[in-house]
């Protein structure tokens, strides 16, 4: 092979191309990233102490965790779990007929249009400033939590809600039409057969969100998580929140197998938990 | 029975038709069920329309504010402002950087050695199920009050996020270029950075774009721990009912994470 | 420095797999540097196993295989494993069924995993190239005549095209042995003759042993010097191409043979 290369003719062999646009991109974000690290006020000489820091409140935290607290943080995670839960239920009822109304060929485009406008200004908009905002009509309680969980779960169930019955299969939808069916008849026999395992699994995932975003909702006040760990950090009482992390790290993954479990059920038809590890 | 089709279309009643399964049992417990955890759920939340509708005089003069933002703090809001940008841009970066040899790690595609496969997934499940508030609530603890703590807790979460989406991704791959690499003589790690990465590098490109969009949105929030950014600003106007100057910030973040999403997903359809 | 071809030998090999089905039983072959061979067989009589033991892709359960230098042995006995099968790969190419290139990166860059083994891991992690694998990546190419399309995506090759740039990648090796797993069962019959007369031609140009796998027999029979039938993992036929006339065919597939055993129209050797 070596000595058969270099007789071989060279003039016919392509020059490597450059992409301009790709360049232009490459240099752009790396600029951006530059531009960021050079201008952010961090002191970047307390990074060297971080990990002794991190062994030290580690410690603090986990060895040993204040088991006396587990009531405590298992009552408050239940809540927070509660408000995931009624946040989205609510979040359900209201996003469910908004994504019909919002899937271009079952309703006006008139009414297609602001829908998708109001689902993408919730979904720009984090919970807690939505939750800031209801805490000026119902008060401070778990219920606003959930009515924010609500609110927030709209933007998206009701996005990924018309972008599965647009993405249907045509041939059950022209099959309806074709006997004569109306748009209900349309939804009901020739859209919703095929996009409500992926809808299922929707309501599944925005559920598994919003677990985890209620723990942020208690620190503005609406009980749960949160709560429990203002007060803990406040008063640095650090093997009370290394209970709570361990509950709500125990809490969350066992959701999300349950969670895992029925949407696999759902989409392969069989029953299996996501493992863990393997 | 009569009028239904032509005369002689319906036949015989015949004996093989099949009973319709009863699979109502099913159904009809699992409705029970999701009714019941409902109703547990709705006291432990305390679910209170009657106090709604009392609040309602109170809220609207409060919406009324919220209605009119107070364009003159603005100048106040940039520094915040751009301290959120600089830890959305950071976080981003410092993750994707982690990530991408770990969602490696994660993929039984990739990974060829099971116990240290099972034990990165069993991490990364964990670093997943924590909400990014708590770490951002530890790390302010740590390493002190500023973006540096923001930063941090925002890049376990993007840790989290991109390693589980990309290590699926790899999952779904096909396997044959990496077979013919190994053929070659190639090791694991060598096949698996020529014949792999190429074919994932857009889906990377995607999930990172998008967990961007996520730390626009998140970072805003974990100031309210004293992680930096907006989040710090938002507690200080809301500790003291000033509606106008917080409507102003939830106009800016609205403005900013819809003009960063569409560019970012601008530059995802160029990328795939 | 001159490479040639290195000799295959197999010595009692068996091989069972982890389900109890016996994919090679008792071989016995000595293939001599620089011989073009077909293997030839029903779907799963072992031609695929045999062609993967060639180069540890399939371990053997037990006997023995030379390949050149190297030595793979059976299970109890001393395997070659990490830098050691590595060697060993790195001097026998691989040509699949279904091309295997990675589709989204260039044609170029899949030559030049050909030389994997050769480069150090941080010029692979930079897909920092050396200019000599380059070198003999590009005339790689030019052997297959598709130099052209070097910098093109692989998706956006026929699959013809994509076949030789795979053949491209095991002489980018600079291989002792080519092993070809079915290489034209995903071809249209101009095109896998194309492919056969460019194995056929680095046969006998660069004196590399060529082992294949075919499924059509009037292929085989044609490109090869020597043809290996098989059965049940077992070797039923062993001789020159011009000796496997109809009825040892259909010794070897256990049936008479019909037109969709043979790539021809004629649907006859």
């Amino acid at each position: 092979m070596a000595t058969s290369t270099t007789e071989q003719p060279r003039t016919s062999r392509p020059v490597k191309p450059t992409s301009r646009l790709r360049t232009t991109l490459w240099l752009l974000v790396s600029l951006i990233i530059v531009a960021a690290f050079w201008s952010v006020k961090i002191k970047w000489s307390s990074l060297a102490d971080f990990p002794a820091q991190l062994v030290k409140y580690v410690s603090l935290m986990l060895l040993p965790p204040d088991w006396s607290q587990f009531g405590e943080a298992f009552n408050a995670t239940i809540l927070s779990v509660q408000m995931a839960w009624i946040g989205t239920v609510l979040g359900i009822i209201i996003s469910f007929p908004l994504s019909f109304l919002a899937s271009k060929g079952l309703a006006p485009r008139a009414v297609n249009a602001p829908l998708r406008f109001i689902f993408a200004v919730i979904r720009a908009v984090p919970e807690v400033v939505i939750a800031i905002l209801i805490l000026s009509v119902t008060g401070l309680t778990p219920f606003t939590g959930a009515l924010a969980l609500a609110v927030g779960s709209i933007g998206t169930l009701g996005k990924w809600g018309y972008e599965a019955f647009e993405g249907v299969d045509p041939g059950p939808k022209e099959a309806v039409r074709s006997t004569g069916g109306g748009t209900l008849a349309l939804i009901r026999w020739g859209v919703w057969p095929s996009a409500a395992p992926d809808v299922f699994s929707f309501w599944l995932y925005r559920f598994e969100i919003n677990v985890r975003a209620s723990a942020i909702l208690g620190l503005i006040g609406a009980g749960g998580i949160g709560k429990m760990l203002q007060d803990n950090v406040q008063f640095r009482n650090w093997d009370a929140v290394g209970m709570l992390l361990i509950v709500v790290i125990a809490v969350t993954m066992g959701i999300d197998q349950i969670s895992g479990a029925v949407r696999n059920k759902l989409i392969h038809g069989r029953w299996r938990a996501p493992r863990l590890a393997s | 029975m009569s009028g239904a089709g032509a005369p002689g279309f319906m036949l015989a009643p015949g004996t093989a038709r099949p009973i319709k399964p009863r699979r109502g049992t099913m159904t009809g417990a699992a409705v029970v069920l999701l009714a019941a955890i409902t109703v547990w759920a709705g006291i432990g939340v305390q679910v209170d329309l009657p106090a709604i509708a009392a609040n309602w005089r109170n809220a609207t003069s409060n919406i009324v504010q919220l209605l009119q933002p107070d364009y003159g703090f603005f100048p106040k809001t940039v520094p915040a402002l751009l301290e959120t940008l600089q830890m959305a841009v950071i976080a981003t970066a410092v993750g994707a950087a982690i990530s991408l040899p770990l969602a490696f790690l994660a993929s039984r595609a990739t990974n060829p050695k099971p116990k240290l496969l099972a034990g990165v997934r069993f991490v990364m499940n964990m670093v997943r199920s924590v909400p990014d508030i708590l770490y951002a609530a530890i790390l302010v603890a740590v390493v002190g009050v500023g973006a540096l703590s923001g930063i941090m807790a925002l890049v376990l979460f993007n840790i989290g996020i991109i390693v589980k989406l990309v290590s699926e991704s790899l999952d779904g791959e096909d396997l044959g270029a990496q077979e013919a690499a190994l053929a070659t003589g190639g090791s694991w790690p060598k096949a698996n950075r020529v014949a792999m990465l190429p074919q994932i590098l857009p889906s990377f490109a995607s999930q990172v774009l998008y967990t961007f969009e996520l730390n626009i949105r998140a970072s805003t929030v974990i100031g309210l721990v004293g992680a930096g950014g907006l989040g710090i600003l938002i507690d200080n106007v809301r500790s003291f009912f000033r509606y106008h100057e917080l409507s102003l910030i939830i106009l800016e973040i609205l403005v900013l994470v819809l003009v960063l999403e569409s560019a970012s997903s601008w530059l995802r359809k160029k990328l795939v | 420095m001159e490479r040639t071809g290195a000799d295959i030998r197999f010595h009692d090999v068996s091989v069972t797999y982890p389900n109890g089905f016996t994919g090679l039983k008792d071989i016995n072959l000595n293939i001599p540097a620089g011989e073009m061979v077909g293997i030839v067989g029903l779907s799963g009589a072992g031609k695929s196993t045999l062609v993967r033991t060639i180069n540890g892709l399939v371990p053997i359960t037990s006997g023995q295989i030379t390949v050149g230098e190297h030595q793979l042995n059976g299970r109890g006995s001393a395997q070659l494993r990490g830098r050691e099968l590595r060697e060993l790969r790195s001097n026998v190419g691989m040509v699949f069924q279904s091309f295997n290139l990675a589709k989204r990166t260039t044609v170029i860059n899949n030559v030049l995993m050909g030389r994997l083994y050769h480069s150090p891991a941080w010029r692979t992690l930079l897909g920092a190239w050396r200019d000599d694998d380059v070198e003999l990546a590009m005339s790689a190419l030019e052997r297959v005549e598709i130099v052209s399309k070097a910098y093109e995506k692989a998706s956006s090759l026929s699959g013809g095209q994509q076949q030789r740039v795979a053949i491209a990648r095991t002489l980018a090796q600079r291989p002792m042995v080519i092993l070809a797993d079915e290489p034209v069962a995903s071809l249209d019959p101009p095109t896998s003759h194309v492919v056969m007369r460019d194995l056929q031609r680095i046969n006998a140009e660069l004196g590399i042993t060529v082992v294949v796998n075919l499924h059509f027999l009037d292929l085989a029979r044609r490109y090869s010097d020597r043809l290996i039938g098989l059965r049940s993992g077992e070797v039923v036929f062993d001789g020159a191409g011009a000796d496997a006339d109809e009825s040892v065919f259909e010794n070897i597939y256990g049936r008479s043979l019909t037109a969709e055993d043979v790539l021809s129209s004629k649907g006859t050797l």
